[in-house]
């Protein structure tokens, strides 16, 4: 009787202490999930501004093309239809979020030399206050935003993976060029560069959804 | 409280001195203050010490403080040690001080070397800054982007001196990407970015600092496009479809590309030129859209369109684009045209009438129905309308329909459709009848003006039958309506009132379209001084009063309700007096004037808001009041009546004195015998009349004339030249002057003829002698009685002869020198005034030798019996 009687309380107090032991994995569940929604919001946030800054300077990069083929004429097309062998690729690699996320970064960062170079070619070519030169500088200034920001957002989903370095070392520039080949070479320059964006805004509606409801 | 920072300040002065000791060695100062050059809040205590050093000439207590010029008290002194010592201050003004620290000179050492026992130092002055307030920052659309260029400005409250003053740093974070800073003094910086950093969160702040402190504002943490200013949206166009009368479809471009900012637009419109805009809900407009469909709008109505943009997320709006003006399309009127009547005189009323105020497009005619009381057909016709503008109804947007005759008619009604190029307007009509019922007349009816506005109000008839009201106003020339609802009991007149009119508001009670019975006031929205005063044109004056008629001033001249006329008369430049009459008065009796004087009237006339004089116009008041000769003229005639028949009465009663004294008994000479008598005989008192004039003759010469008398008579007495002297000498007997001086009594011979035969005129006067007055002369047969003897003359009466009338006329003149009946005495009276003829007395001798030849004296008398006849 004892025996039953002692058992018996035990089990209440075992249900006792389920029912507390419920409560609070209930909690901290909800606390859980609390704070993966406020990184999902952060997520859809980043995301969201780095989709936009990369339709801007896609849309700034267009118009760079179309100021850049005014001003070089009807040979423009021409210019522009050349490939070349010594500028980067614009396609993203990898299957990953993070390893396109990466693959988008390293894409930016070899472009920014050829940017340069470009600018610096036109420099010589176009007037000093010219439209052209203008846009060239806008398109570099947002490209290191751009580029920031997507580092931003890999440290902060992606902690614990470094961020490669770009495949095959350091960008290799072209060596000088006479004029002709500056301007095929700015053109084409511009034309992947632009190509390059276009990717990584596509890309970025994927990731949107990959890496934010991953977060969730 | 001091004394833990006291000593706390020791210590660390210990410690200065001990960093600072290896190098003060080298300088030839023997004076030294710490801290140097110190920044000390406002409000706040500063303490510096001075401490000796390398010398032993001077102790602690030859040490004193100066600020600026003044030495500072001991006792705000601390003696450290024997080679220190410190001041506390209480700083409390902004202007910065030098503090010095010196030594007294008590040694022959310290007077050469002055200098090395003087250390200063320059306390500057200031205040902590305070937190920037109501941070806010903005970028501009620059061409087609948004600039890098951020203004930001704040408000300061912190207060700073010269001395130490505050900077402010603005520092502008990217996040993520770089930070940006820049300082400024002012509350206002731009901080320049190479690029406006689109779709990446900025955080602003600013930091105010000085060598006191610094503060920073809170931190304004917001989207970049949340601090843009967008151009407002580009080509902005409105269009009117002709199947949506009551639409505008407005069209715009994005001031910017989408790529940089989304917006979001606010759109206003209002009909032309009202200015009173209506906002389209911006739940409509916060899309990234280009057009937009305005709806519900008045037909045939000119809008104004207005549009602007801002961020959708934030951000500041842009300004508004320019007016863009577009017209609906035409539609049917949509409401009755206002008809109403003017009573036009004659028992005829016009029938007017206004566009409907739905007009929804250009009215082109009124179609007019008239039926008369009593018969069922009616007339119709149709007016155009004339929008010339040339007569004042047109101007007011009054159609004139026709005229109707009431006469013979208890009632008409009148009914009116409007009708434009699209449609016709509902039917309005009014039954006025030829002698409206007064049973809903409105009663307690106010008119007054407020703010450039007139209101009207009234009490309802007691029957709530009144469907509406028409409140009708007018001045001389124009008429124009409102209309209100039968509930309503108060409006506003909605027409253009001008001030200075006065308009006759009138509120025509309707029911059930028939025309009540009117209730009118006069009012004007705003009242002024009369612009011309009353102008007398009349003036009928008297003696004291005088009577004074003004025209009164036009309606239009008024400006405002007269409240009283003030008439002001003054005379000569005497000030004016003033008399109010009423209002409405146009003359007035002008009273207690005075008589012959020239007075100046005129008149003045008030409003609530002044007076205005009239012309001065002047008068002259009478010499005499009405009667007053008359009346001078009847009491001086009654006065001379009185004076006259006082005279008679007087004469009358004293007819004997009078008769004595201008008519006195002189006896008759003819009748005279010359006698003797004794004195106790009595003398003869009466003459005989006849013989006054004669008598009066005589005693003229005789009185005081005598010397006349005897001029007169030179003729009479040239008889006697012969005889008597020519030279005659006062006898001094009577005393009389008149004979005193020594003069020729008789006439030159020259004249002997014309005297000789004047003679014939000549009377003989009395001589009377009296025997004992005259010694010696008197002849012995007479010296027994005093004699009264009449002597003989031959003096001439003075033409009495040839004018025997002018005799009598001359005599009243003779009377100038009235008798004395004195003279009439006897002679020996001690006062003699009739001059007793002294040649005669003298020259009795001759006298009596004239006698002689004449005759007996008595019987020379005998012929002058009837008067002075010749002789």
């Amino acid at each position: 009787m004892n025996g039953h009687v002692k058992n018996m309380h035990f089990q209440q107090h075992v249900e006792r202490a389920a029912t507390l032991l419920c409560f609070l994995l209930l909690l901290a569940v909800d606390t859980t999930k609390t704070v993966e929604a406020g990184k999902n919001q952060g997520c859809d946030s980043d995301l969201q501004k780095t989709q936009k800054l990369t339709r801007l300077i896609h849309k700034q990069t267009g118009d760079l093309i179309k100021a850049y083929k005014a001003s070089e004429g009807e040979m423009a097309q021409l210019f522009c239809k050349a490939s070349r062998s010594d500028i980067p690729d614009p396609n993203i690699s990898g299957l990953e979020p993070s390893e396109r996320m990466a693959s988008i970064y390293t894409q930016l960062q070899a472009f920014s030399p050829h940017l340069k170079r470009v600018q610096e070619q036109q420099m010589d070519l176009q007037p000093p206050k010219s439209l052209l030169l203008d846009l060239i500088q806008k398109v570099r200034d947002y490209s290191v935003r751009l580029t920031s920001s997507i580092n931003n957002f890999y440290h902060n989903f992606f902690p614990n993976l470094p961020l490669p370095d770009p495949a095959g070392g350091p960008t290799t520039l072209p060596l000088p060029q006479n004029i002709f080949q500056q301007k095929i070479y700015g053109c084409v320059v511009l034309t992947t560069y632009k190509k390059l964006l276009n990717n990584i805004s596509k890309d970025m509606r994927t990731l949107k959804i990959k890496v934010c409801t991953r977060a969730r | 409280m001091m004394f833990p920072l006291m000593s706390s300040m020791v210590v660390s002065l210990v410690l200065q001195l001990a960093l600072i000791s290896p190098l003060i060695h080298g300088f030839t100062n023997h004076l030294m203050v710490t801290p140097q050059s110190p920044v000390v809040q406002i409000g706040t205590n500063v303490t510096a010490t001075c401490v000796i050093l390398n010398t032993t000439e001077v102790t602690a207590d030859d040490l004193y403080w100066k600020i600026n010029s003044s030495i500072i008290p001991k006792e705000y002194y601390t003696k450290i040690n024997a080679s220190a010592v410190s001041v506390t201050l209480h700083i409390t003004d902004e202007v910065g001080a030098w503090l010095f620290c010196a030594a007294r000179s008590t040694s022959h050492y310290i007077n050469p070397s002055k200098d090395r026992f003087l250390h200063g130092i320059f306390i500057k002055k200031g205040y902590h800054p305070e937190k920037p307030e109501n941070l806010s920052c903005k970028a501009m659309q620059e061409g087609r982007w948004i600039s890098g260029n951020l203004t930001c400005r704040w408000d300061s409250a912190s207060r700073q001196t010269e001395s130490v003053p505050t900077s402010y740093t603005l520092f502008v974070e990217e996040h993520p990407g770089p930070i940006f800073n820049v300082t400024t003094q002012d509350t206002k910086i731009t901080v320049r970015m190479d690029v406006f950093p689109h779709h990446t969160s900025l955080v602003v702040r600013v930091v105010a600092h000085n060598s006191l402190g610094k503060a920073e504002s809170e931190h304004l943490e917001k989207e970049a496009k949340e601090f843009v200013k967008t151009f407002p949206p580009s080509n902005v166009k409105v269009f009117a479809e002709e199947m949506f009368p009551t639409s505008l479809l407005i069209e715009w471009e994005h001031p910017i590309e989408r790529v940089y900012l989304k917006l979001a637009y606010q759109i206003r419109f209002c009909p032309h030129g009202s200015h009173v805009w209506r906002h389209v809900p911006e739940e409509y407009t916060e899309k990234d859209i280009t057009s937009f469909r305005l709806q519900n709008l008045r037909p045939f109505q000119q809008y104004d369109v207005q549009v602007r943009c801002k961020s959708r997320r934030g951000g500041y709006w842009s300004d508004w684009s320019a007016n863009v003006t577009q017209t609906t399309p035409e539609d049917s009127p949509a409401s009755k045209p206002d008809l109403w009547m003017l009573y036009a005189g004659g028992g005829e009323v016009q029938l007017v009438c206004k566009d409907p105020e739905m007009s929804n497009g250009r009215i082109t005619a009124f179609n007019v129905t008239i039926q008369r009381s009593g018969n069922d057909s009616s007339e119709q016709e149709v007016v155009p309308v004339q929008q010339s503008g040339a007569t004042w109804m047109s101007r007011q947007g009054i159609t004139p329909l026709r005229r109707v005759s009431l006469a013979n008619q208890k009632f008409i009604k009148a009914c009116a459709t409007a009708s434009n190029s699209v449609g016709t307007s509902p039917k309005a009509c009014l039954h006025v009848p030829s002698s409206p019922s007064g049973r809903h007349r409105v009663e307690g009816m106010k008119v007054w003006s407020q703010d450039g506005q007139m209101f009207v109000e009234w009490k309802r008839p007691n029957s709530s039958a009144v469907s509406e009201y028409v409140i009708q106003w007018s001045d001389r020339t124009h008429t124009d309506w409102q209309r209100e609802n039968g509930r309503t009991n108060k409006t506003a007149i909605k027409g253009k009132l001008q001030s200075f009119v006065c308009y006759n508001i009138t509120v025509y009670p309707i029911r059930a379209g028939w025309l009540l019975k009117p209730t009118s006031l006069e009012a004007y929205l705003e009242q002024g001084a009369p612009l011309e005063g009353p102008s007398v044109t009349r003036t009928v004056p008297g003696y004291d009063h005088a009577v004074l008629e003004w025209s009164t001033v036009p309606l239009e001249r008024r400006q405002g309700f007269i409240t009283n006329c003030t008439v002001f008369y003054r005379r000569n430049d005497k000030p004016p007096e003033a008399m109010a009459v009423p209002a409405n008065a146009t003359s007035i009796t002008l009273t207690q004037l005075s008589g012959n004087t020239k007075y100046e009237v005129w008149v003045g006339m008030s409003t609530i808001a002044g007076m205005r004089n009239g012309t001065p116009h002047t008068f002259n008041t009478l010499k005499h009041a009405p009667g007053m000769v008359e009346g001078i003229v009847v009491g001086v005639s009654l006065c001379f009546l009185f004076l006259v028949l006082m005279v008679i009465i007087l004469c009358i009663y004293k007819k004997d004195v009078i008769k004595e004294n201008f008519w006195p008994q002189i006896p008759n000479p003819g009748e005279s015998t010359i006698g003797n008598w004794s004195p106790g005989y009595p003398l003869q008192a009466e003459t005989p009349k006849e013989n006054c004039v004669t008598g009066v003759s005589v005693l003229d010469v005789g009185v005081c004339e005598v010397k006349l008398g005897f001029e007169d008579d030179k003729t009479s007495l040239s008889l006697k030249k012969d005889k008597y002297l020519s030279e005659e000498h006062s006898s001094g007997i009577g005393g009389s002057s008149c004979m005193s001086s020594p003069r020729q009594s008789v006439s030159d011979s020259d004249e002997g003829p014309d005297l000789a035969d004047s003679t014939a005129s000549t009377v003989q006067y009395s001589s009377v002698v009296a025997s004992s007055g005259y010694k010696g002369q008197t002849p012995g047969s007479q010296s027994q009685h005093s004699i009264f003897s009449r002597s003989e003359s031959t003096q001439p009466l003075l033409d009495s002869e040839e004018h025997p009338d002018v005799l009598l006329q001359r005599s009243p003149r003779e009377t100038v020198f009235p008798p004395n009946p004195d003279d009439f005495r006897p002679l020996g009276g001690e006062q003699q005034p009739f001059c007793p003829l002294k040649e005669d007395a003298e020259q009795t001798p001759e006298s009596d030798s004239l006698q002689d030849d004449t005759g007996a004296p008595l019987s020379s008398y005998m012929p002058q019996l009837a008067g002075y006849r010749p002789q």
